[in-house]
């Protein structure tokens, strides 16, 4: 009955305006969104792509940037498979607040969870503040990956969500061949639960 | 017969495969019959009537008659399409529009309820059908689904659902997470059926994390549209809510308490509850109570009631972290946080209420260093707070509450700013505290208001370290807890005044009568006047004047009570002693004699003045002997005096109803009037005076005096015992201090006299003590355990009166045995 092999959760945040639901929605519905709204709390969109032959479902939760929703915000991060904090490229302020996201990653998120540092907009090349190769040390120095993308113009997009899906799938299944070889050894009546627990990503 | 179903049920399973990417209708075609087929079948129970439906019966019929031919020959056939899955299948009309079939539903419900080991499978397998729906957007048989997941849900709720259960959930998230909003809503309003029915063995393991995330991301909905927009976020409250019942009442279920999901399911209530952009929408509409608005709030005030101790704090804390984040405590949106909050206190637990308060103070503290007008607001949300809660509900965290209030009140004087709006902004914030207070005493017992009052009185600030460190004293914060207090003392109800009085509350109230600053003086008289007038006279002794016949005053008598009279005895001294002291600050003011007599006039009704008349005459003398020998006095204050003490004996002899005293005084008076009016109260007591108004040189004669031989006499004839009156007036406790104030006094340079003064009251601190303590020993009362649970509490406070401690270096170390702190003067 399952119509995909995984679900991975992936929570987008950054400062309000840098273009994470319209890499979200470029991603999912393939558009580029006329004035698109600040979001309010948090939407949720999803998209099931295939990974080597399986069906990996993606759970997208994009978080809205505006400081006064950081807390429920910052409640979604726990959930997390991986985490996109974006910035614009076009905008240094945005950059410059990278370090509270990144502390707001440690203190809410799971520990060691996929982080993936995305400067967005760069079909505006005039405009752009921060350069390719700061944005690539910053994410070396805090073990992130990098990926810069233009919702716009569809740069980057489907690569960042694959990438991820990709990297979490060869996650999952590490962790499934490890459980598959222990389960040897729990002849428990409570098969149930523990098939629950090891496929705590699907639900 | 199981075998027989069966195999017709493959074949149809067999044509349905096939036909499966092909046309509508033709499934249609076969639907039909096979719905036809099976009722028949069911209904006759092993008899079999072909139900004669002739365009179908032709491509049909042979499989009745293979059917038939095939089943008494095996049950061994194992592909075929078991039974419950034809059920499934049955219910599924041709023609989605139609709705579910009904008599098949019932069919299928009756073969779940008679085969409960069946249900999962069923359940697994509407799951898959409707899976493959929503797939193909073949939203009318997912809604079909729905409604038979739904029904067989209630229908059997007795048994066992867990594996139904997971399946039935995991098509309500299949459905939230498609873009439909049709089918979010259709998936919510499920998930709300099942939340409602009680399951007899819940799944322990079971979990809602997406549900509320996804309930929480529908509750904050922008959809473009509208009408839209409401349904999605009324959608999500009420799954919100579906989620907090279904968890709530079964320890085995996730905790919905926890931090990860009250941080959402709070903000997502209070931004809807907050949202005013619906409400114009709304007023035209009649189904208001859809509004998410009106929804949030109801689902909130069910949450707030669904918390128990243990976790209040767990819906209090989002709450706080939206009210600032969405800076709403601010004067435009305050109304919508008092609005929440006397939500939550109407709907807490009432033995919980407390913890509101509690939580508020804390939240008030890490706003410490905030602006006033922030401050202000909590303190005004606290405020209504404690308007709400019920008399025992402050629970026992009082005195700590005080505690903090008056803490905060200090540190608002302490920071006090010199931009003048900032500072006005600040005194709001201290007159906020200050009433607070104040309703906080209200709703306590009477004897924990003096409680209250003793604790405010132990924070003056010159009693505690600061002044030690060289600090002034900040007269605003004495002021302002002077205030504290009257406001407590005003809220308190006298009965007796023993019980108005304890000892070690009369002895520091007492002793704060004679503090440096006149304001603060009338302050604490008021305090004694708010304590000592039960009968609502204090307006009519606001001013000192002398009433011909006090029966026009029309003044309510207190009945004297023995008890009362007593207490005069016992403590009278006390009262005259302080007043007398007072009566003699060079820095009083009208305000303050008029004050002073209200006092003394008040004494005189409540105390039962028939039976100490004679001290309080005593007393009238003694404040005479102060004017004529208090040379040091100003005229003004001599005058004053004199007029007060006229306007005493006078109000006195009448309401004692000794006509003969009154005679006398009103003859002393009438005296006074003819020779020296500036010895009477409309002279004496005109605020418009200018030394104009006053005698050049100062004399006294003996007829405008009263004449202690004459009242003698006057007493004697009417068989009173005189021989006390013609003792010099010694009060028992402040026998000490006045002792030495007389002619004498007059040679002292004026600077002398003041060190003097000073030395008195040095004396005068600590003098009683000895007595509180003599009286504590013996009677080791309520009070004094009381008293050390304040104590406790508040020396786990590092920056309240704990520190007062500091100050017990000075003092005798008995104190310290009895009354560590507030004692300590
Ligand atoms: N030129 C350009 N503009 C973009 C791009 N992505 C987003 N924008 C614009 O940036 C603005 C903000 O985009 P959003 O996607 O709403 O930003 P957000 O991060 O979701 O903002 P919040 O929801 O408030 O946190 C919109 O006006 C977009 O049109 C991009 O790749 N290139
Ligand atoms: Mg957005």
């Amino acid at each position: 009955m399952e119509d995909y092999k995984y679900l991975f959760k992936i929570v987008l945040i950054g400062d309000a305006g840098v273009g994470k639901t319209c890499l979200v929605r470029r991603f999912t519905q393939g558009l580029f969104p006329p004035g698109q709204a600040a979001t309010i709390g948090v939407d949720f969109m999803i998209k099931t792509v295939e990974i080597d032959g399986e069906r990996v479902k993606l759970q997208i939760w994009d978080t809205a940037g505006q400081e006064k929703f950081r807390s429920i915000t910052q409640s979604y991060y726990r959930a997390a498979n991986a985490l996109i904090l974006v910035y614009d490229v076009c905008s240094q302020a945005t950059f410059d607040s990278l370090p509270q996201w990144i502390s707001d990653i440690e203190s809410f998120a799971k520990h060691k969870v996929l982080a993936y540092l995305v400067g967005n907009k760069i079909d505006q090349i005039n405009s752009r503040e921060v350069p390719s190769y700061i944005g690539k040390q910053w994410a070396d120095r805090f073990e992130m990956r990098f990926l810069e993308t233009s919702a716009k113009d569809a740069e980057n997009v489907d690569i960042l969500f694959y990438d991820i899906a990709m990297e979490l799938t060869k996650d999952a299944r590490e962790k499934d061949k490890l459980e598959s070889d222990c389960t040897g050894f729990n002849i428990s009546p409570n098969t149930k639960t523990i098939n629950r627990c090891t496929a705590c990503f699907k639900f | 017969m199981g075998s027989y179903i069966g195999m017709g049920q493959n074949d149809k399973q067999s044509r349905w495969g096939a036909y499966n990417g092909l046309g509508q209708n033709d499934k249609q075609s076969k639907w039909g019959h096979t719905l036809e087929w099976d009722k028949m079948i069911s209904c006759q129970d092993g008899a079999i009537h072909w139900p004669g439906q002739n365009d179908k019966q032709s491509k049909w019929g042979h499989t009745l008659e293979w059917d038939k031919m095939i089943s008494s020959c095996c049950g061994c056939c194992a592909a075929l399409k078991p039974r419950y899955k034809r059920l499934v299948d049955n219910i599924f009309p041709v023609n989605p529009e139609d709705g579910l079939v009904k008599n098949n539903m019932d069919k299928l419900t009756f073969y779940a309820l008679s085969a409960p080991e069946k249900l999962d499978r069923i359940g697994q397998y509407l799951a898959q059908r409707l899976s493959r729906d929503v797939q193909r957007h073949r939203y009318g048989m997912v809604v079909i689904a729905m409604d038979a997941l739904d029904q067989l849900l209630v229908s059997c709720h007795d048994y066992s659902l867990n594996l139904f259960v997971e399946s039935f959930l995991k098509m309500v998230q299949k459905l939230l997470e498609c873009d439909d909003v049709e089918l979010q809503i259709l998936a919510t309003s499920s998930f709300i059926k099942f939340a409602n029915i009680e399951e007899v063995t819940p799944s322990y393991h079971r979990r809602y994390d997406f549900f509320i995330s996804k309930f929480s991301s529908m509750c904050h909905s922008n959809n473009s549209d509208e009408t839209c927009k409401a349904r999605i976020r009324t959608a999500g409250l009420k799954g919100l809510q579906g989620v907090v019942r279904k968890t709530v009442s079964d320890d085995l279920q996730v905790n919905i308490w926890e931090a990860i999901h009250m941080d959402k399911i709070v903000p997502s209530l209070l931004y809807n509850m907050h949202d005013q952009g619906f409400v114009q929408v709304d007023l035209d509409n009649h189904r208001n109570e859809e509004a998410p608005a009106f929804v949030a709030e109801t689902v909130f005030r069910d949450l707030v009631c669904r918390a128990s101790f243990g976790n209040i704090k767990s819906v209090l804390k989002p709450v706080l972290v939206h009210i600032d984040n969405h800076q709403l405590w601010c004067q435009a949106t305050l109304q919508f946080v008092v609005k929440c909050f006397k939500i939550i206190m109407f709907s807490v637990q009432q033995q919980y209420a407390y913890i509101v308060i509690q939580v508020l103070m804390t939240h008030l503290d890490s706003h410490v260093r905030s602006s006033p007008d922030i401050k202000s607001s909590i303190v005004d949300v606290l405020f209504e707070c404690v308007l709400i809660a019920a008399g025992g509900s402050i629970g026992p965290s009082v005195l700590d509450v005080f505690n903090n209030l008056v803490r905060h009140l200090r540190i608002s004087l302490d920071n006090k700013s010199t931009d003048v709006d900032k500072r006005t902004m600040e005194k709001k914030f201290e007159e906020a505290i200050i009433s607070t207070i104040g309703e906080f005493a209200n709703n306590l017992p009477d004897y924990q208001k003096i409680e209250i009052m003793m604790f405010i009185m132990a924070k003056f600030p010159q009693f505690t370290s600061e002044e030690e460190f060289g600090g002034k004293m900040d007269a605003q914060l004495q002021t302002m807890l002077l205030k504290t207090l009257l406001k407590v003392a005003t809220k308190y109800k006298t009965v007796s005044m023993a019980n108005a009085f304890p000892p070690e509350f009369l002895h520091p109230l007492l002793r704060m009568s004679l503090l440096d600053d006149p304001g603060m003086r009338i302050i604490v008289q008021q305090i004694l006047h708010t304590l000592i007038d039960r009968n609502d006279n204090t307006p009519k002794f606001k001013h000192v004047v002398i009433t011909k016949d006090i029966s026009k005053l029309g003044l309510k008598l207190q009945k004297s009570a023995r008890q009362d009279s007593l207490f005069m005895k016992k403590n009278g001294s006390e009262f005259y002693g302080c007043l007398l002291e007072n009566m003699q600050m060079d820095s009083n003011k009208v305000d303050n004699f008029e004050a002073l007599y209200c006092t003394m006039a008040l004494i005189c009704v409540e105390m039962g003045c028939t039976e100490i008349l004679l001290e309080l005459i005593r007393f009238a003398l003694e404040l005479q002997n102060i004017a004529i020998n208090k040379l040091s006095l100003p005229l003004t204050h001599k005058c004053a005096i004199h007029a007060l003490t006229s306007g005493f004996l006078n109000l006195l002899a009448q309401l004692a109803e000794v006509k003969s005293l009154a005679t006398y005084v009103s003859g002393v008076i009438e005296i006074r009037r003819q020779e020296a009016s500036h010895l009477l109260p409309d002279v004496a007591f005109n605020r418009a005076n200018k030394p104009s108004s006053y005698p050049e040189v100062e004399t006294l004669k003996d007829t405008w005096l009263f004449q202690q031989s004459q009242i003698a006499e006057i007493l004697t004839e009417l068989g009173h015992d005189v021989s006390r009156l013609s003792k010099p007036f010694t009060y028992r406790v402040f026998s000490s201090l006045l002792g030495g104030i007389d002619a004498e006094d007059s040679t002292l340079e004026k600077d002398e006299e003041e060190r003097r003064r000073k030395e008195i009251l040095q004396t005068f601190q600590t003098a009683p003590f000895e007595e509180i303590v003599a009286r504590s020993e013996s009677k080791s009362n309520h009070f004094h355990n009381k008293l050390n649970e304040i104590l406790e509490m508040v020396s786990k406070h590092p920056d309240s009166p704990g520190s007062l401690r500091n100050t017990n270096k000075t003092t005798v170390p008995v104190f310290d045995i009895q009354f560590p702190e507030l004692y300590v003067y």
